[in-house]
């Protein structure tokens, strides 16, 4: 038996629309942006290391490719 | 008639106890990376009778996501079987029977098989099996709701861990124990899209 599957037409919903759907104050999204700053820290650590761990010999193919 | 749908709001029929708190947060964390907005019936704000504030909230969701996993008794001294969930699953049913094109529900449980001794009545209707735990929400997530760009499992997962890493410092920030408070819920669904966007800006996605 086939399981319901969505077949979502709608665009990706912008963070205005998502705030303004959850009514979020500005007060909590100033609490939060600590948390947001340090994951956008992590993230950017994890893209040098994904980076480095990339052979040179691919890197420059990849760049020459490019 | 209620107006249409908000098309990307999935209603969370889920059961609001300790023991599934690292599901829920799976599900805000899953819904809001594949661009879904999560729904709670704590959310709504009280005045009108709880059940009509629940019609309505399914009524604006264009999906419905009901987790039957934990339908069974509690271990309370007086157990006491769960019907709020099959109860707003009803409701859920009977609303998308009548309007076919503004609503799809969908049923999740944690053990193959049991819903056809639990909810017998489901029967021809599979759910999606997450085995309970947040891997299997996520990856069941990803099956109910196929999208372009969206990010892999293991990326999701990797969010998941972060906003339940950080779940005890908004709860403190909340002045609650309760992950389910209108509050918390709100700071969640805001977080998790907000690490959504920039993992789906950085990342390369599926």
């Amino acid at each position: 038996m086939p399981r319901p599957v969505a077949h979502i037409t709608a665009p990706w919903p912008t963070q205005e629309e998502m705030e303004k759907s959850l009514h979020i104050s500005k007060a909590r999204k100033k609490a939060l942006q600590p948390l947001v700053d340090e994951f956008k820290a992590q993230l950017s650590h994890l893209e040098e290391v994904s980076v480095a761990s990339i052979a040179p010999e691919k890197r420059r193919k990849r760049a020459s490719a490019a | 008639m209620p107006p249409l749908p908000d098309p990307n709001a999935v209603f969370l029929n889920i059961p609001y106890d300790e023991e599934f708190h690292n599901l829920y947060v799976a599900y805000i964390v899953g819904l809001c990376q594949l661009g879904l907005v999560p729904h709670l019936a704590t959310e709504i704000p009280g005045g009108d009778r709880r059940l009509n504030r629940i019609i309505q909230l399914i009524q604006s969701c264009r999906y419905s996501i009901h987790d039957l996993s934990r339908a069974e008794l509690s271990v309370a001294a007086s157990a006491t079987p769960r019907f709020n969930m099959p109860l707003e699953l009803g409701m859920t049913i009977t609303w998308q029977s009548l309007n076919p094109d503004q609503h799809t529900w969908f049923v999740c449980e944690s053990e193959p098989y049991r819903i056809q001794k639990s909810v017998s009545d489901l029967n021809g209707t599979d759910p999606y099996i997450h085995n309970g735990t947040p891997e299997g929400v996520l990856r069941e997530l990803c099956n109910a709701f196929p999208r372009d760009r969206r990010p892999s499992v293991p990326r999701m997962l990797e969010i998941y861990r972060f906003v339940d890493n950080n779940l005890d410092a908004i709860l403190k920030r909340n002045g609650t124990s309760d992950p389910y408070d209108r509050g918390v819920f709100v700071e969640l669904c805001w977080l998790s899209k907000t690490l959504a966007d920039l993992t789906r800006l950085a990342e390369p996605t599926i």
